[in-house]
């Protein structure tokens, strides 16, 4: 079941297009994470699909709903870019009204275990005024999921916070997609999305280039392998052989310290290269393959 | 709606201007009503007039204040969240209008709950309770809680609202009163507009007021449904 179809979706402010006409199409149970440079126009995608703005062209569904974000509102849950909370009430207080407010009324017990899932437990009676910027990001979150939503969109959910509290949002958005939730998330931080998506977008000037899993990114943008062998001993023939039939397969081969170091176009060919060595009686200590990381492909987007 | 008119509704309580507010209607209609018994001993008022002597007190205040009193309190029930961002929590889980309908009926909740009561201790006096005088004045703060949500909608800063409140708050009552008596042909017209004209006359025409109030809403969520957070 597709979770959320966007058709040449677009929002302009005047003659400024922030959103270049965006097909999209995201299953249910999917982590996926779009990728941007600031401005890239993310949070206005996710505005635009949440109803807090309004698209200047294109259509959308969400949970099979098409045409108004107003019927599916109570089965979706929001973390905007950016929480302001009303400072007169606590962070139990926040989501006691909130859930209400989405006709979901939760009782005590829930609205604990939610923040202590976001590990705001401890500060759940307290006023949100006295709120660091990174306890504002956690409550964000808490009241993304206080109502139980099937389709969750997380905007920039980790940054901000410090390592300790990163980990313990990664496990939250793993524990969700186990309960089979779709989350929607937008980041920056490369390593992030790396860990918890399932399928990734990157988006640039409005646009969104490839999508796909980790694999798939890897694969289309670059189709090359850094192969290191670290080896036993060898003579100077064997060393020569070996060079010769290295240079054969791949390219960029160097030798130093019983380690080669070759590119393949191939994972195919690192069986060969091991056979090889075999062949030759030279022991193999270690193999070493380096794919291009997600910041690589970033940047080459 | 009702999550967000009880909140809007408890809040309105928890502010010292409220408190103020209340305790001045209170006031006006303890003492308006224990002088005007007073002077029922007097003066021989007629039977019309004895039907108005004790509340006239509490709907002066409301006529000439109402305005600056209900903008002191609410000038900012829409627009302090759309500043604030917290009507991105709103939107993204209840419709628009139930967010513009839910704070209108917290706000005349409020006003019925202070005017009920200030109502209460008229009647103690009167020895009657004034439903006509009531459903005048609860028209009237309908229509200034209309007025002030339209406000609210229409301009995004808090601080420029509390800034207009105060002199439309001032301004409107004393142009509507003038507008209501003016012979001035160019100007008379606008008093189809403002709820005096109809108060003016001790007949049901009152009830056009909650027509008006009915039409500055619907602004209010046309303007409301469009904008974007």
């Amino acid at each position: 079941m597709i979770a959320i179809e966007t058709n040449q979706l677009r929002k302009s402010y005047g003659a400024h297009q922030v959103v270049k006409g965006i097909d999209l199409v995201i299953e249910k149970g999917e982590v996926f994470g779009f990728l941007g440079r600031n401005g890239a126009g993310k949070s206005t995608f996710i505005n635009m699909l949440t109803g807090i703005i309004r698209p200047t062209s294109g259509t959308f569904s969400l949970l099979g709903v098409h045409g108004s974000v107003e019927k599916v509102k109570k089965r979706v849950g929001v973390m905007p870019d950016y929480s302001t909370f009303y400072e007169s009430l606590t962070a139990f207080d926040h989501l006691k009204f909130l859930s209400a407010l989405s006709g979901k009324p939760t009782g005590k017990q829930h609205c604990m275990a939610v923040l202590r899932s976001v590990g705001l437990d401890e500060h759940a009676h307290v006023k949100t005024s006295k709120f660091s910027f990174g306890m504002k990001k956690k409550l964000g979150i808490a009241q993304a999921i206080i109502h139980d939503p099937e389709l969750i969109f997380l905007d920039e959910p980790t940054s901000g916070l410090d390592a300790e509290s990163v980990l313990h949002i990664h496990k939250l958005i793993r524990d969700l997609k186990e309960r089979g939730k779709t989350i929607f998330m937008t980041s920056h931080n490369l390593d992030e999305v790396e860990k918890v998506c399932t399928r990734i977008a990157i988006m640039k000037e409005g646009k969104v280039g490839k999508i796909g899993t980790m694999e798939e990114l890897r694969t289309f943008y670059r189709s090359t392998l850094t192969v290191t062998v670290k080896h036993s001993p060898m003579s100077k023939g064997d060393q020569h052989t070996m060079m010769e039939w290295l240079q054969s397969v791949g390219t960029d081969v160097s030798a130093a310290d019983s380690q080669v170091t070759l590119t393949l176009d191939h994972e195919k060919k690192i069986a060969e290269v091991i056979r090889a060595f075999n062949q030759k009686k030279i022991d193999v200590y270690r193999v070493s393959v380096d794919e291009p990381s997600l910041e690589e492909i970033f940047l080459e987007e | 709606m009702f999550v967000i008119s009880k909140r809007e509704f408890f809040s309105l309580f928890k502010s010292i201007k409220s408190i103020i507010i209340i305790a001045i209607l209170l006031a006006t209609a303890y003492y308006s009503s224990k002088f005007s018994n007073a002077l029922t001993n007097l003066v021989d008022f007629t039977a019309d007039e004895m039907n108005y002597v004790h509340t006239i007190g509490l709907l002066s205040l409301l006529l000439l204040f109402g305005q600056l009193f209900v903008l002191g309190l609410s000038h900012d029930c829409i627009n302090r969240e759309t500043h604030e961002r917290t009507m991105r929590f709103l939107v993204t889980r209840t419709s628009r209008l139930s967010i513009l309908f839910g704070k209108f009926l917290g706000i005349v909740l409020f006003w019925t709950v202070c005017v009920t009561i200030s109502f209460l201790i008229i009647s103690i006096f009167a020895r009657q309770f004034d439903f006509f005088s009531f459903f005048q004045v609860m028209s009237l703060l309908i229509y200034q809680i209309s007025l002030t949500i339209l406000l609210s909608t229409i301009i995004p800063k808090p601080g420029i609202t509390m800034f207009l409140g105060i002199l439309l708050g001032i301004a409107f009552p004393i142009f509507g009163m003038w507008i209501t008596f003016t012979s001035n042909e160019w100007v008379s017209w606008l008093k189809y507009i403002t709820p005096f004209y109809y108060l003016e006359h001790d007949n049901y025409l009152f009830l056009i007021i909650n027509l008006l109030a009915a039409f500055l809403l619907f602004i209010s969520a046309a303007i409301f449904t469009r904008r974007e957070f």
